[in-house]
This record gives structure tokens, sequence and C-alpha cells, in this order.
């Protein structure tokens, strides 16, 4: 319970609301490392001993075994047979690439091993993501080696009804064969998602025309408003493209732009560019009714109900037109007919904050930006502040270069769903959906299905759909094929290959091209004998590029020039304004809104653990999905963290386990989707409950918010792996109740800014005890700007990738024994129902004076003469003192053989992900970041064979490689002119806990907010509104 | 008494020399004066009994002919059989005499199957050898492979322990790291 008294004593800046209550238990864990249990190995099913038995006998037996002299097993080394021209063994290969992620599209770069991919990279000659990555795209690495993938076509054998089940493997010819009889009879329908990749539309329109299929394009996150609503505002549907970088002021009502819509790795670096503090610094206003990455990141937020996202735009839009008749809009009659009915609604915002956005918003006319939630009326009201600010051609791109993505229509699905009841379509064939598990229950698409002749799935497992079609055919990973996309118009980046394919999968494209030849020799596309055959005379015809230099940059830009102009504005639509369901959704007592997570989206990569165990970058917690209630709704009905409850929507039930989420609004409920996958293999199956077919289907569109929802407590309560506050920094006055206090964050206004630069910094003092090291050559250091870092976590997963970290499993990270060796620290300030975040990453700081350093017994964690603290395993015994001394809690330790321990989580071919210039470690081993040791030494080695010195730059950290936002800056601090040390001149930048005197080689710059005021947390529930 | 303090000293003198011999002991295994359990003089057998005495020795081929990227990579790498073929495209013989593991090598290139060699040099996995930065400072490879020109089948000549490495990283005129992170990462 929240105690109302001990306000002073709280920390201004606070992890979870446990600390915020000063929660006794909380206090208890903040004073403690490690979570001391008597835990046995057996307890988890290796070999059966437990620990202390295995210590004693491993002792008894390490004494025999130092006088045996035993050799190792021999090991092999086999050489090729001819040496690929390009391969050289320890060096690595780099092949410019595509990944496509639903409505994103990245530029990327594999990095390969001895032919293996091992890690990726953004493509800095990508104009969509440049070098920046989100968690997802560095993860697709380890999808390529997910054991769960079918290594071979498969066919169900089922009776009519489809009742029973057996898998049997069969061979492509007979899979054709098979397939192109029944494509003979007519009735063929093709469900894919979203295709940006011309090609492959093109074969798709091209296969649809020669065998008279009809083709419906659905997407699973994506319920098509966006468009539609571009459709009924200004005639004719496109999916514009956010020039973020253009805008000065962002208005973001329900729209998690930064977080998981549209391009956010492009949106995210758009909205940096402007983030620089001066008074040209952009201003976010968020109004959302759950908390998402953009709230986080908001310089303003307002909770609203899920309902009131076209409320709060109408509103603002009568504040500019009604109440300060400003815009050629004003005059429009019909337009003020519509807006006028809004005089009075506030969303539960006070009045002077409509006037003063709409104030701010037509000062920045032309340079700003209006986000709508997942409706039609929002989104047409967007359109309408939109084009009354001007904005329409310079900060929303509908001609240049609009996005390719968001084609799927919810009514194309209940088309097929229709057709395939009445029996019109006979074969189906699925590809890129998975709808029986992401189609809501309401649309019937099991049912329907099971009425097809032939269901044809090109799923890379019998997954939720797979189990229902006649034929899995396995398709291509991404890394395995060729392919290309058009993620922005103009924009056309090439997929290749980066390995021969695992197993034996056949792409799409060659799939479609050897069933057209079959049914129609003479088709339109006979004369490509495969779909590489398509992709290079796509690129060599249509874009008259060279085929090697496309393949080198991986990328042709047709459109670089214009991507940078504006256009001139579209004439709006003011009947859309009727045709939008204003006012019509009612208001229930709770509002749920399923929404998708940054790690997981769609589930469609729900086998990779890199992804299960990626904490959320807003609540924190992984392994589980969750509903979302706000503090005080939870007090009011007495739930607690973890309760599970029994959600109901409609006629659907679902039990749920509850988090208590500050800043959420009320009234309502947030459900992630994505989680709850059934067959989708070891990893994945069960983890957290699939909320999609909750999703309801309000006028031939599915509704993601403001759904109406009841739910029931039970008894029962599920632990949450919440990863935030096992990590607890607290400096010197770690004791009692100003925990917490130290120099962790730090936060400004702009005014505030404006006025001293170095507001809230409390400087190193040069006393110190200690003789200082002496970097005669390199000092490495680090330089991390918080007003850049939005919190989205793409390094975790990068750092996962290049150093291979464990993954240890729910139970485990329950258990506290996470291994990730960058950490997104999330911290709120303010009250608990509306306060402001802040994420800062944290890793090992490489303190000048490291109280690691000096604590362990052995001398397995020493300082180089570059400024690096190195943690030698070989040499550790593992004593855990390091990590017991270590402020910045950054140290991981081994308790298992995590890789052998878990063989659910750690699979072959997995192994075949590992980095071999880093060692893997073992039990007993203490691990933590080393600013990618393995890369300075790469660098370093460059540099002296090719005679020079090394150049800023040229060694970048996993982190920083990934960082859409450049917010991390890694190099030479001795060297003047680098990067860093430039950066680091500005008075911004601060140590993490400075008391302590540790001096460390990363710094961190402070955040400051575009706002009037930084949010305290004196207060108890209520207040933050201006 | 005097029996008693006697013991005491022979005790003592046998504690100290126990003592001192241990010291002794440690003093020369650190410094590599004695050097055990490293498995010098490894040498397995080999699928083919490749000569390097004749290949390397008595036609003289440099040891990067084969061995090509010792200079770029990590590792120095047994050469593919493509590299193999460049000489014994033509010679099918040795000394006059029709030769089976010749013929081995031609079959195993024709067949696409690769040999499986057995590792000689072996690091712990915590150890990260580069060879390149060792050729670039001129360093011979019989500095620390032994005089391979005269060895039938390679066998292992140094002792590969820490102390080997570190006793030439250590002296001034290397100008080599001695960070513990040079070679444990």
């Amino acid at each position: 319970m929240i105690p109302e008294e001990n306000s002073k004593n709280r920390p201004k800046y606070w992890l979870s609301l446990d600390q915020w209550r000063q929660d006794p238990e909380f206090m208890k864990f903040a004073e403690t490392e490690f979570m001391s249990s008597p835990l046995r190995e057996s307890d988890t099913g290796e070999g059966g001993w437990a620990r202390r038995e295995f210590l004693k006998l491993m002792g008894a037996s390490m004494a025999l075994a130092s006088f045996g002299c035993i050799r190792r097993p021999a090991q092999l080394i086999v050489p090729y047979v001819q040496r690929p021209p390009e391969v050289i063994e320890g060096i690595p290969d780099f092949y410019a690439s595509t990944f496509v992620d639903g409505s994103e599209t990245y530029g990327i770069v594999v990095r390969c091993r001895e032919g293996r991919p091992i890690h990726v990279t953004g493509n800095a000659l990508h104009p969509i993501n440049a070098n920046g990555m989100s968690a997802r795209a560095q993860a697709h690495v380890l999808s390529l080696y997910d054991p769960g993938r079918l290594n071979g076509p498969v066919k169900n054998l089922q009776n009519e009804k489809k009742t029973n089940h057996d898998t049997i493997s069969v061979d492509w010819t007979a899979a054709d064969k098979d397939i192109t009889e029944q494509l003979k009879n007519g009735g063929v329908a093709i469900l894919t998602s979203s295709l940006v990749s011309p090609s492959l539309d093109h074969l798709v329109g091209e296969f649809a025309q020669s065998t008279g299929a009809e083709v419906f394009v659905w997407d699973a996150l994506e319920n098509g408003a966006y468009a539609d609503a571009q459709a009924a505002s200004y005639g004719k549907a496109v999916v514009p493209r956010l020039v973020v970088d253009k805008a000065r002021y962002i208005l973001a009502v329900n729209n998690d732009f930064l977080g998981t819509w549209l391009q956010p790795t492009e949106q995210q670096r758009g909205f940096a560019s402007n983030r620089k503090p001066g008074a040209d610094m952009s201003k976010l206003v968020v109004f959302e009714s759950i908390m998402t990455l953009t709230g986080a990141n908001a310089d303003q937020r307002y909770r609203i109900r899920a309902t009131d996202s076209a409320t709060v735009l109408m509103r603002i839009a009568h504040e500019l037109l009604v109440n300060k008749k400003v815009s050629r809009y004003a005059g429009d009659a019909e337009v003020l007919k519509v807006v006028k009915g809004y005089a009075g609604q506030s969303a539960g915002i006070a009045d002077a904050v409509y006037s003063k956005v709409a104030d701010a918003l037509w000062q920045n006319k032309g340079r700003s930006l209006i986000l709508g939630g997942e409706c039609m009326a929002s989104q047409i009201a967007a359109n309408l502040l939109n084009s009354v600010l001007e904005n329409d051609g310079v900060t929303i791109d509908y001609s240049r270069s609009p996005n390719n993505g968001f084609k799927g229509r919810d009514g194309m699905l209940s088309k097929l769903i229709e057709k395939l009841n009445s029996g019109v379509v006979k074969t189906v064939i699925i590809h890129g959906v998975n709808p029986i598990y992401s189609a809501p229950a309401a649309m019937g698409f099991a049912d329907a299905l099971r009425k097809a002749k032939l269901a044809i799935y090109t799923g890379d497992r019998v997954d939720e759909t797979g189990w229902y079609c006649d034929y899995v055919l396995p398709d291509h990973h991404p890394m395995e094929s060729w392919s290309d996309a058009e993620g922005q118009k103009g924009v056309y980046s090439v997929q290749q290959p980066t390995i021969r394919p695992l197993y034996n999968t056949r792409g799409f494209g060659d799939s479609l091209l050897t069933w057209m030849k079959a049914i129609k020799p003479n088709n339109s596309l006979a004369h490509f004998d495969s779909y590489y055959a398509m992709v290079r005379s796509n690129i060599e015809k249509e874009y008259r590029a060279d085929w090697v230099k496309t393949l080198q940059d991986g990328v042709i830009n047709t459109v670089e020039a214009e991507r940078g102009r504006s256009d001139s504005p579209r004439k709006f639509n003011a009947g859309s304004l009727k045709q939008a369901e204003f006012n019509a959704t009612p208001q229930a007592d709770f509002e749920l809104v399923f929404y998708p997570t940054i790690g997981l989206r769609d589930g469609s990569m729900a086998n990779v653990t890199w992804l299960q165990e990626f904490p959320d970058p807003v609540t924190k917690i992984c392994w589980d999905n969750y509903l979302t209630i706000s503090p005080r709704m939870s007090e009011e009905k007495k739930l607690q963290e973890g309760q599970v409850v029994v959600l109901q929507v409609g006629s659907e039930k679902l039990e749920v386990p509850i988090h208590i989420q500050p800043g959420q609004h009320d009234n309502v409920l947030g459900l992630a989707v994505g989680y709850g996958r059934s067959r989708v293999g070891e990893v994945g199956a069960n983890v957290g409950v699939n909320a999609f077919p909750l999703v309801p289907v309000t006028n031939g569109r599915r509704q993601f918010a403001g759904v109406p929802a009841m739910f029931t407590a039970t008894q029962s309560q599920q632990e949450l792996p919440n990863v935030q506050g096992y990590y607890l920094m607290t400096g010197k006055s770690s004791e009692g109740a100003n925990m917490g206090d130290s120099q962790i964050v730090v936060e400004a206004t702009l005014a505030q800014w404006q006025s001293n630069p170095a507001t809230g910094i409390e400087q190193q003092s040069d006393l110190s005890s200690w003789t200082p090291h002496e970097y005669k050559g390199h000092k490495w250091g680090m330089a991390v700007d918080l007003n850049l870092c939005t919190g989205c976590s793409a390094c975790v997963i990068a750092c996962q990738s290049e150093n291979n970290i464990s993954v240890v499993g729910k139970s485990y990270v329950l258990k506290r024994r996470m291994m990730h060796w960058i950490r997104i620290d999330r911290y709120f300030t303010g009250n608990a129902s509306e306060p402001d975040s802040l994420h800062i990453p944290v890793m090992c700081q490489h303190c000048d004076n490291a109280p690691c350093e000096t604590v362990c017994p052995v001398a397995a964690t020493v300082h180089d003469d570059e400024g690096l603290n190195e943690m030698i395993y070989n040499r550790c015994v593992g004593t855990r003192y390091c990590s017991n001394n270590c402020p910045y809690k950054v140290r991981r330790f081994n308790w298992f053989n995590w890789g052998r321990m878990q063989p659910d989580l750690v699979a072959s071919p997995m192994q075949m992900q590992l980095n071999p210039e880093v060692t893997v470690r073992e039990r007993g081993v203490m691990e933590k970041c080393s600013l990618c040791t393995q890369r300075i030494k790469y660098g370093k080695m460059q540099a002296k064979l090719q005679g020079r010195e090394v150049r800023d730059g040229e060694i970048q950290t996993a982190c920083q490689a990934s960082c859409p936002t450049n917010a991390i800056v890694f190099g030479d601090v001795n060297d003047p002119n680098s990067k860093v040390s430039q950066l680091l001149k500005d008075q911004r930048y601060y140590s993490l806990l400075v008391d302590l005197n540790t001096r460390p080689a990363v710094k961190y710059a402070s955040k400051i907010r575009n706002t009037d005021k930084l949010k305290t947390s004196e207060e108890f529930y209520e207040g933050g509104h201006v | 008494m005097i029996h008693q303090s006697v013991k005491q000293i022979i005790g003592a003198i046998i504690g100290l020399g126990v003592a001192i011999g241990l010291c002794v002991f440690v003093y020369l295994m650190t410094n590599n004066k004695i050097v055990f359990g490293y498995d010098i003089g490894y040498q397995p057998t080999q699928p083919i009994p490749f000569s390097h005495k004749v290949h390397a020795g008595k036609l003289g081929i440099n040891c990067k002919y084969c061995h090509t990227t010792a200079e770029i990579s990590r590792h120095a790498t047994v050469p593919p059989l493509n590299v193999c073929m460049n000489c014994h495209i033509q010679v099918r013989s040795y000394e006059g005499k029709p030769n089976p593991w010749i013929d081995k090598v031609v079959q195993s290139y024709n067949s696409k199957t690769p040999i499986k060699w057995v590792r000689v040099h072996m690091l712990p996995d915590f150890v990260k050898f580069n060879h390149a930065p060792h050729i670039l400072a001129g360093k011979q490879c019989q500095d620390c492979h032994g005089p391979v020109q005269e060895m039938d089948v390679m066998k292992q000549w140094a002792p590969l322990s820490m102390g080997w490495c570190v006793n030439c990283h250590r002296k001034p005129e290397n100008h080599a790291p001695t960070t513990c992170g040079t070679c444990h990462l």
C-alpha cells in the first residue's frame, strides 16, 4: 500500500513502485547483491548432482587429475577442398542485405565468420535506418539458427474435417505435383502479409493472373486505418513517411511512433536529430492511455482514455479554428460545423493545456507533426490538424518517398473467409502471416480454413496456421535467400544470401515460379529460371544499376535528392470528418488496449531466446505478458502485482497476471499481443497468453484500442520477471531512506540548461588517495547522451549477439541471474500516476579507480594501459567480491554453464551464431562489459597491418553501432580531435555516482526536457497537469 | 631435553628445506625452467603423414606458400586442397615411385571430401592467439614451431604455456603488450 506520509524521504528518481513506496522487502534486496538460495543444478536436470556434492567430488578428483596429465580430446582441422576466394579463416566477411520486419525495412550489414552469419549491423548507406537497428533486427540472426525451424517440406495427413493429424515428410517434386494438380482446378487464393518486395509483389500478381488466383493482403498488427484515413481525407490511400527530423513540435496521440509504429528506427533517428539542447530543440507532447516508449520520451505527457484520441485532436482543432481563428480552414463552414461540436469536450485534460498546445502548434506551423491513434476518427482528425498547420507535404511525405507497407486490410481477410466458407476458394496459399494465431477469434478463420480443399503454408515451421494446412513448404530464412525490398518509394534495397540454406527449404518466389510453369508453361515470367534471376533482372533492367555495385552498397536510392524537399499540401476533404465514427465509441469503465511490444511485435520471432529475455523498454518485464493497470486502480480494486485476473472481452475470457504500470490512465487496461504462441518451438511456446483472439472487429476493422473489458480477480499469484530493481545503484547514501539520491540520472529543463548547462551536475573532485593511472597511448572512453537515448534497447541485443551472452530462462531471471552486459535502467520521476520517465544505459563504467579491481583476491580483474577494466575469465575463481563491490552493479556471474544446462534454450544449431572472437564463459566465472575489447583489438590490428594509426570512429562498440540515435559514442579520449573528446567538453557530461570517486571512463550527458517544470515526487496521485 | 631439542632442530631444518625446496620448485616452474604437462613433442597420427621435411626442408617451399593467411589473420590456416593441387596436379610420385598419400590427396580433391587433420597446437578457448602481429613483428615461424623443416610429421615443439608466451612478450626489444587482455578476451 502506498503511504502518503514520508514523501520527503522518497527518492526523486525511482525504478519501481516498490522503491517509491519504500517497501521493506525491496529495501532488503537493495542491500543484498545475490539472491542466495541452496540451488541445485539437479533442479534443472544436469546430471542429477547437487552442486555442493559436485564440488566435493570435483575437489578430490582434481587433486588426482593434476598428476594424471591427461590431454584434452583431439580436435580436428577440416580445411576447405576449394577455398572460396572471399573467405579467410579468422577474418570476417560483410554482406549488405535487407531485413523486412512487418512495416519496417532495414538496410543491414551481416558479419560472417567462416561462412556463418554471426552479427548484424545497420547499413550506413541505407536512407531508412542508416546505422540504426532495432532489437528485433539484431535478433533475427539467431532466428536463422532457430532449432524450431522445419528442415524440409511436410504434409499434414488429415481427414475431411481436419480433426485428426499426422505429419509426414514429403519431397518437393511430390508436393509440387499434388499442388499443381489442385491449382489447375481453379478457385485459388493467396493470402500474404504486405509485400514490400517489388519482385515478389510482381510475381504474386503475375501468378494470380496466370492461374486466376485472387490475392488477399492482411497484416497481423495493422488495421489499415492510417492509409484509409489518408484516402478519406485526401482522396488517395497512401502510407506517408513521417519526416520527423523536420518536426520541431510533435504531438502524438495514442501513437507509439518511437516504439512500434510504422518505421520506428527511422523515426527515432529523425526525432533525435532535433534533440540537441538549444533554441531549436524540438518538443514532444504525448497524450496517451497506456505507457509507451513514445510517452516515456515525451517532454510533456498527458493521460487520456483510449477512446479519446479523436476528441483530443478535435479539441485542439477547435482551439485553433474556432477560438484563435487561424489558418485558412477557419473559414471552412463544413469543417467548422464538425469542429464546433468539440467546444466543451476536454477528455479529462485542463482547458489551459489545449490552449497552450494550440498556441505552440501555431507558432510551429509548417514544422510540426500530428500523429493520431489506431482508429479512423483520430487519423482523420490528425489529417485535419496537419492540413491546418501546413505540415502536409513537409513533415508528412505523401508523394516523394512514402512507405510501402500497411497494405493489409481486415476487409480482405473477411472476404477470404467468406469465400472459403462458400466454397468459392478451394485452394489457399498462405505466406508471411499466421492468421490462426493472430486473427481475432470472432473472424472465424480457423473454421473457414478447414473448408479449403488444399491449404499450403510457407512458414518456417508447423505453427498454428501450419497445423491446419495440408502442406507446409518451408521458405528460406531471409539470410539464406535472394530478394529485394522497397520499404519506401524509391529506396530499393537488395537482400542477398549470407549462407547456403541450412535445410531443405525453397524460397516462396521459386515455389510460385515452379507452379506457374507447371500450370501455364508460356507464362509471362517463364523466361526466369529462378526467383534470383527475377531479382537480378529487376535491378539491371528496371533500375539500370550495376549488379555488383548494388550488392556492395545494398541499396539503390533513387530519391536521395527528393527526400529532403517538401511538397505542396493536398486538399483536405472536409467530408471525411463526418464519415468517421466520431463520438460513436462508447466509454466503458475499463477500456482495453492491445499493443505490440518492441521485442515480440506480432510474435513471429517468439522462438528467439534473446527476444523472450529482452526486458520490455517500458515495463522492464521479460518472458511474459500481463495486464497493465494504473496504480490508483490497483489500489481501488485491491490488486497486487502479479495477481492473476480473469479478463473478459465480449464472450472471450483470458487468465492473465496484473502489472501495475505508473503513467497509465485509470480507466485503461493494456495487454500485449505477440505472446502465447502454442506451436512455435521449445522456447516461445506458451510464454504468456495470446491476446489476438480477443481483438474485436467493429465496422469491418479490428479495434485494438478502447475495447470495453471487465475483469475479476482470482486468488492466484504469478511472479513476473521484472528486471528493474534487480541491479540497484545506490552510491554512498545507501543507508536509510535517502537511497537513490546519488548522482545517477541528471535532468534539467531547457530553460535551466540555457542559464546553466551544468545544472544539477556534481563535478568530480580532484582529490584522490590513489595514484592515477598513466595512459601513454590510447585511453578509451565513452560518451552516452541521455537526451538522445530513447530506451529502445537495440543495444542490449547487439551486445548479446556480439559477446556471446547467455540466456538464462524465466526461472533464473526471477532469481536475478540475468546476464545482459548492458542494461537500460528506466527511472520514473514525479508521482506514481503521472510520472515522467528517463532511460539510462548502464554498462561497465571502466573506472580509473575501480572498486572491483582492489578486492579481487586473484587479480582476475585488472586495469590495462588503455583505460580498460579487464576481466580475465580463466583467472577468475568466482568469489564474487568484485560484483559485491561494484557500485554500478554491472557484473554478471555464471552460476551455471548456462548453455549446457538448458537444452531447451540453447540447442543445436544455435552455437553457430557464437562469435569466435569472444570466449564462451563457464560456470563460476564473473563477466561484464569489456567495451568490446575484441573490436578494439581488431581495429588496432587492422591499423597496424596497414601501417597507420587507428582512425577515430573506426572502432565502434556493438552498442554504439546499433544505436539508431547515436546516443553512444566510443573513442580515444587521449586524442583531442576524436569525437568523444569533443563531446566530453560539453558541460552536460557527468559521471555516475560521482561521490564515490571511481572516475569512470563512461560519461553521461544530462537529459534536457523541453518543458517548464520538472516533476517531483512530492505529490501522491494527482497533479502533473499544467 | 637435549635429545628433544636436537629433534626440534632437525625438524626445523627439514621443514625449512621443504619450504625452500618448494619455493625453488615454484620459481623454476613459473620461470619455465622445469616444464611438464604441456604436451611438448605431441605428434598425433595424421590422416596423411604429411612431411614438412620434404616440402619445407628438401624442396624449400616457403611456409607462407601454404599457410597463406598467417600475415593477415589470426589463423595461419591449414591449406585447402586446392593449394596442394597446385603442385600435385602434376607431381604424382615421390622419388620416382608412386605414392599412396599423394593419391589420397588427389582422390580427396576430386571427390570433394576434405581431409580431417588432427590439430597439433592447441590453446584453450580463453586464449586468443593471433598470428598476424607476430609475423609483422618479424618473428620466424620456427621461433614458436621449432625446426619444422626437419620434422617428418608435425609435432609440438614449444610448451605453449602462458609463461613461455609472457617471457618473450616481456623482453623490452619485442615491444609486446603484456596486459592480460592481450590474449584473454
